[in-house]
């Protein structure tokens, strides 16, 4: 996997402290549906190097940060622009739906 | 071409890794292509009892045993999505998401199935802020919380049993009269005696409530119409599969109203060279252990089937001699006749041509290529290429003429 990992720390650095466009996908390792979405995400990341970040969270290693943002499930992407949460996608989705909401996170 | 394998089989699960695991054993040039994690929905499964040979094994573990297995008599992997297929043809050709193409002498369906969706209000848009299909995913996010389970079979009982490991109560929601489950006895019983568990009964759900999280459910009384609310933070949807064939919708292929394919004993379609298997064909049982059986046999009537059409090519097609293709039909006299006329009069000829008989009870592949309708019939082949049709008459100086 190409995702950087974050942690609480580094997802108070990247989020709120850098203001990075970015997602974080919420996953964990026993989940299938994870084992689908974040290949995917893997492969969109080279498209947005430098544009959009792409990182990872691991709900079993840092349960602090789904209970902060109150996630029910996973998989679960959400967004960020100028240290501000921008909305989520939930469960299965498409390599076309993430792509659309990036742009629109981009163009906001 | 790089792209061309004898038999490719979409899906990894437990059927199509069976279906794997033959063909490479018969030394098929084998792909399987499988867009999620191998092993398809068993992965779902927490503990399967039921396997023979396996007394306890989780649905991952055994999975990457079929694969393995699979592996280890030569089936590549492609992790892809297919998108379209061309099956009507000889050649069969597959393209996926990202553009790749791949042909194949014959292919496997073993696409399973995927979970239904009710399509009630808050359904969608609750998705992630409460509302959940997979318990090993989500059961945790609902510690000591309220949670409704909508559905009575195996999967919903069992997921629900192991939602009460974090749940403070698990309401579970009923179509049938009290006490009826459509799981199996030995769970109904254990959930009967779970004092987590509650039930309604002779009710579904309309509506998901909540604004940003769900907060409860809408219910709905089937002997007596009316409805209630029921607080809740969480919503386990169990209600069914649907087949994951929407990519097979006017390609010829049949497929019934609810979306499955139907198959005969061979696991033979509608389409020569294509077979469905598992969880996406019409079946009666659909278990880990039915889907092995299923490959099984598809991959064995395929490699029997590329057979025919390798021994075809080489016979007939690629044939030093002209080649007399008789169409014949067992149940027809005059065609058995003319078919000992034919032989007859070829060999009073110093066998000039080679004769291939195609009983058209069996290659109807044949028959339709060569758009032939009654018995008998024959087509003179040169080098694979048809250069005229004989008149079939029992006689014998009319049948010598045509022949020279």
């Amino acid at each position: 996997m190409s995702l950087q990992q974050l942690n609480s720390n580094s997802f108070e650095e990247i989020i709120y402290d850098d203001c990075e466009s970015c997602l974080v996908i919420f996953s964990r390792k026993d989940c299938h549906v994870c084992k689908e979405v974040v290949p995917m995400l893997d492969e969109l990341k080279p498209q947005y190097e430098g544009k959009f970040g792409f990182f990872y969270v691991d709900v079993e290693e840092d349960k602090n940060l789904f209970q902060r943002f109150s996630l029910k499930g996973v998989p679960q992407i959400l967004f960020f622009a100028n240290g501000e949460y921008q909305g989520k996608l939930a469960g299965k989705v498409e390599e076309e739906t993430v792509e659309e909401k990036i742009a629109e996170v981009l163009n906001a | 071409m790089a792209n061309t394998y004898d038999l490719i089989i979409i899906g990894g699960g437990p059927a199509g890794l069976s279906a794997a695991i033959y063909g490479g054993r018969a030394r098929l040039k084998t792909l399987v292509i499988n867009k999620g994690t191998i092993g398809g929905l068993v992965n779902t499964t927490r503990e399967i009892v039921n396997y023979p040979g396996y007394t306890q094994v989780s649905g991952p573990d055994l999975m990457k045993d079929f694969h393995k297995h699979a592996q280890s008599f030569g089936v590549e992997f492609l992790k892809e999505e297919v998108v379209s297929v061309d099956l009507s043809q000889e050649e069969k050709t597959i393209k996926t998401k990202k553009g790749k193409e791949f042909s194949a002498k014959a292919v496997i369906i073993a696409c399973g199935s995927e979970p239904r969706l009710l399509n009630i209000p808050g359904e969608k848009r609750l998705r992630g802020s409460g509302v959940a299909y997979c318990a090993t995913c989500d059961a945790e996010f609902f510690e000591g919380e309220d949670v409704v389970v909508v559905g009575s079979g195996d999967q919903a009982i069992e997921e629900g049993m192991f939602i009460t490991k974090f749940a403070r109560k698990v309401t579970v929601i009923v179509l049938h009269d009290e006490g009826i489950l459509d799981c199996n006895k030995v769970s109904a019983e254990k959930a009967f005696n779970n004092p987590k568990i509650e039930f309604v009964w002779n009710a579904t759900i309309e509506e998901v409530l909540g604004v940003e999280n769900v907060e409860g459910v809408k219910l709905k009384n089937l002997k007596t119409g009316s409805s209630s609310e029921l607080t809740c933070q969480g919503v386990f949807f169990f209600v069914g599969m649907v087949p994951s064939t929407k990519y097979l919708i006017d390609t010829g292929i049949e497929i019934d109203r609810r979306g499955y394919i139907p198959v005969n004993d061979l696991m033979e379609t509608n389409l020569e060279g294509v077979y469905a298997v598992g969880d996406n064909r019409i079946k009666y049982l659909r278990q880990v252990v039915s889907a092995a059986g299923d490959g099984a046999t598809a991959a064995v009537a395929a490699e029997r089937y590329i057979e025919e059409l390798n021994v075809f090519n080489s016979n007939v097609l690629q044939s030093e001699k002209k080649v007399l293709l008789l169409f014949e039909n067992a149940l027809i006299n005059e065609s058995l006749e003319f078919g000992t006329l034919l032989e007859e009069v070829n060999s009073e000829s110093a066998d000039n041509y080679k004769i291939v008989k195609v009983d058209m009870a069996t290659k109807k592949n044949l028959a339709h290529k060569y758009d032939i309708k009654t018995a008998p019939a024959v087509i003179v082949l040169e080098k694979g290429k048809e250069i005229k049709r004989l008149t079939c008459v029992l006689d014998k100086d009319k049948l010598k003429s045509q022949l020279c």
